[in-house]
């Protein structure tokens, strides 16, 4: 069993698509300003988080495991 | 208000699935093309056939790019610094006024994030039940008890324009017009003069509506849109009506393609449309899956800002660069078997709704209209299926694709 995953917003990045909240809504929030938030990352699994990432139209998504970022697209 | 009245004389005989033809074209399948040049490189320079024949190239202007690969496509739609989205000034400036589609950075995320609020999965919320669920179940009332109907002439193509005319806040009684302005003004391209004269008839009309809602608000975008106030700056008349203008092919356009590209879809492999009739929790995959399968826009454009490379291939400064999302949805170096529609398959990303800053503002609500749709189909005609007698539907279209019937049949109620 992995240890489980860390997800992390580049706030100056995120645009507030709501992409992400489409996917994993468990997961991502939309902030009153409209910036994505976490409220939970364990509560997605982790293919629909990679899908969530791999879809933000601006990049500002990334996973994490064990303090190390996770490629793009790497398969878990 | 006077201008309704007369045209409400003109719109009793208006039937706007007359006009729907003008703005797509005939091509069947341009895919095996797009494959054949994207095999010999995913970024092309000059003139390029579909098989509605290659531009004429100006002598004076840089060559025209096109772009076929997924990751090329990415790439450019994220270094919006390099590649401007400009290029709408021309044309769509012309006929829209300036809108969010056309700008760059830092203009355009001042303005985007102005309307953005309005439409936020959690705004549309309230739209679903009270309006996208009623809309849809009207056009439904009027076939039922036949057995059959062709779900793209009585519903897909209609019910985008009411759920739009009604987010609006607009009275029933001008729905008509609406829908005729709408299509009149999306397909410009066919029919200069003609989309000229909407525009200028959406302007009148639009400034009306918001004197009334600015005297006595009310619950829709136009009254949120007078209002709106982000980092002390307002929406000017103008920008209000240019960005009403550009929902019309934003909103209305797509989403009834996107729903008919999906129904499609399913109807053509009943292993898919039992799979989603049987368990609605697929719809997001479903509905993505139809994106990147038959995006219903199939082209952005940008504008190279400086000399620049793509998949080693050099762009001129100044050079127009059309993106072919349809193209890029089916790269074979991501997808496999790409033309095939797999709700299942394990890659769902897609540029459908494009990608990087501009992705379209209206995703949310077009999933939302296309999955009450659905439901609502599945809900009320049970297990519908293609009528046997008729020809089968196919999706035709070149920039804009969508199948031009979907002739079904079920148990009359």
């Amino acid at each position: 069993m992995n240890e489980p995953l860390d997800v992390k917003i580049d706030w100056d990045r995120c645009m507030g698509s709501g992409n992400c909240v489409f996917w994993a809504p468990q997961t991502f929030d939309l902030s009153e300003d409209g910036h994505a938030v976490v409220i939970d990352a364990s509560a997605t699994d982790e293919e629909r988080l990679r899908i969530a990432a791999e879809g933000c139209p601006v990049g500002a998504i990334s996973l994490w495991r064990g303090g190390v970022e996770l490629p793009a697209g790497e398969e878990s | 208000m006077a201008s309704s009245d007369t045209a409400n004389t003109a719109a009793a005989a208006f039937d706007p699935y007359e006009l729907k033809d003008v703005v797509s074209g005939s091509i069947r399948d341009p895919y095996p093309k797009m494959h054949e040049l994207r095999r010999e490189c995913p970024v092309h320079t000059g003139p390029i056939d579909l098989g509605e024949g290659a531009d004429i190239a100006d002598p004076n202007r840089p060559a025209p790019v096109t772009v076929f690969g997924f990751d090329e496509v990415v790439q450019v739609l994220r270094d919006n610094g390099t590649y401007s989205s400009s290029v709408y000034e021309g044309v769509m400036g012309m006929v829209m006024g300036r809108t969010i589609l056309q700008m760059d950075e830092p203009d355009h995320r001042i303005a985007r994030a102005m309307v953005a609020p309005s439409f936020r999965s959690k705004v549309l919320e309230r739209w679903e039940e009270e309006l996208v669920a009623v809309v849809v179940n009207e056009l439904i009332d009027s076939f039922i008890d036949r057995g059959h109907a062709d779900l793209v002439r009585e519903v897909t193509f209609n019910f985008p324009a009411q759920v739009i005319a009604r987010i609006l806040g607009l009275p029933r009684a001008d729905y008509s017009n609406f829908q005729r302005w709408a299509i009149e003004l999306t397909s410009v391209a066919a029919n200069w003069e003609r989309g000229v004269a909407a525009s200028e008839a959406l302007r009148a009309y639009f400034a009306g509506v918001m004197e009334e809602r600015r005297a006595a608000p009310g619950d829709d975008l136009i009254s949120d849109l007078v209002r709106v106030e982000v980092e002390g700056s307002t929406l000017s008349d103008e920008e209000i009506y240019s960005f009403l203008r550009l929902l019309l092919p934003a909103g209305v356009e797509t989403t009834y393609r996107a729903t008919g590209n999906l129904l499609l879809a399913l109807l053509t492999d009943r292993s898919q449309f039992d799979a989603l009739y049987n368990d609605r929790t697929l719809y997001p995959q479903a509905f993505e899956e139809a994106l990147r399968w038959e995006p219903p826009v199939t082209v952005i454009l940008r504008r190279a800002m400086r000399d620049t490379t793509l998949a080693g291939v050099h762009i001129e400064a100044g050079a127009d660069i059309a993106l072919l999302l349809g193209a890029a949805n089916r790269d074979e170096r991501k997808y496999t078997d790409p033309d095939r529609y797999d709700m299942f398959r394990e890659i769902r990303q897609h540029v459908g709704f494009g990608f990087g800053v501009h992705v379209c503002l209206g995703m949310h609500l077009a999933r939302m209209e296309s999955r009450v749709a659905i439901n609502t189909l599945f809900d009320r005609l049970g297990e519908f299926t293609l009528d046997p007698d008729a020809e089968v539907p196919h999706i035709a279209g070149m920039a804009f694709r969508s199948p031009l019937s979907l002739p079904v049949v079920f148990a009359a109620r």
